[in-house]
């Protein structure tokens, strides 16, 4: 229902008899010209110039460093894109290897072979690449949001 | 009160030179138009004050988008009413209009009395229109008739406003010798 439609319907619910005639413009002009006027409190003009100043002490927002965050982007959108194009590759690959159980538990075999073969140290090694790749990203990070750079 | 263009124009050509004071200036002198402006829309006065406080400090926001083609006030009051009319579609105003106070002038209990309630009944009426009708309203009468400035106030084309004005003003007159009805039946 319209507001319009929704005022129509709230007075046609008064069933009181009118009383009056029409109001003319000119009445209307007359009662809706002298409302009822207040003042301002007496602090209010200090207190928006507090607000005002407030506003103007608070410093500028910091603009996002695009210069610097860029290339970080870059490389992250590339690796991102890396890992989704081998995840597809991935799954091309398993789909079109037939579905017989001996021959996934032979992926899965295969999978699992450097674990079980002693070749667990390469592992390690990408594993503690991973976490320093890891810990020099926040290091970077938290220097590029403290300015220090 | 004494206004005059050039005294904003300087006062707004020091604020954005860094003199902050000078806004007080500004302040001053349209802060009475701007607290009514908001209390002819929300018929509260604190909340009158609060959202002419925010529109000051947006006006301050934003001085630099005043393109000295209008005058000052015009912009401000384009900034304010928008502003106002945002923040009432937001939270609501509700003014019952059967809702007649008591007068506070004790003279006018020996015979102002019905006049008086129903100038008040006339005023809240306002109140029940749609929205748009309403605010054409509103500021038609806050800028003493001055449809131009009323008009440029919403944003609209002189002609769109009219056409609410009257339609407004058709429903008001229309409608309110019910309206008054209910105000004489609650005072018997």
């Amino acid at each position: 229902m319209s507001e319009e439609m929704m005022f129509e319907a709230m007075m046609s619910g008064v069933t009181t008899n009118s009383v009056g005639g029409k109001m003319n413009n000119d009445e209307l002009d007359r009662i809706l010209s002298r409302p009822d006027d207040i003042q301002p409190s007496s602090g209010f003009a200090a207190s928006v110039m507090d607000a005002v100043r407030a506003e103007a002490a608070a410093p500028p927002p910091i603009p996002f460093p695009w210069t610097r965050a860029l290339p970080v982007l870059l490389v992250a959108a590339l690796a991102l894109l890396a890992v989704a194009i081998a995840g597809i590759a991935a799954i091309v690959q398993i789909s079109r290897q037939p579905a017989a159980p001996e021959l996934a538990a032979s992926w899965w075999s295969s999978a699992l072979a450097p674990y079980t073969s002693g070749a667990v140290g390469t592992d390690l090694a990408w594993t503690a690449a991973a976490l320093l790749a890891a810990f020099v990203s926040v290091r970077v990070s938290m220097r590029l949001a403290s300015g220090k750079v | 009160m004494a206004m005059s263009a050039a005294d904003d124009q300087l006062a707004v050509e020091r604020v954005l030179g860094g003199d902050i004071s000078a806004f007080e200036e500004i302040v001053r002198r349209w802060q009475s138009p701007l607290v009514n402006l908001a209390f002819r829309f929300c018929h509260d006065r604190g909340r009158a004050e609060e959202m002419a406080q925010e529109a000051f400090l947006r006006a301050y926001r934003n001085l630099k988008q005043w393109r000295k083609e209008a005058a000052f006030s015009t912009w401000l009051f384009a900034l304010a009413t928008n502003f106002y009319r945002s923040e009432l579609r937001r939270i609501p105003v509700y003014v019952p209009i059967d809702d007649v106070r008591e007068p506070t002038d004790p003279r006018a209990q020996d015979g102002g009395l019905e006049e008086e309630d129903r100038n008040r009944a006339v005023r809240r009426a306002v109140f029940a229109l749609p929205e748009k009708y309403r605010e054409a309203l509103v500021l038609f009468y806050f800028h003493e008739m001055d449809v131009p400035a009323a008009a440029r106030s919403l944003s609209l084309p002189e002609g769109t406003f009219k056409a609410r004005l009257f339609r407004g003003r058709e429903i008001l007159r229309g409608k309110l010798p019910q309206l008054l009805a209910v105000a004489r039946l609650k005072e018997a």
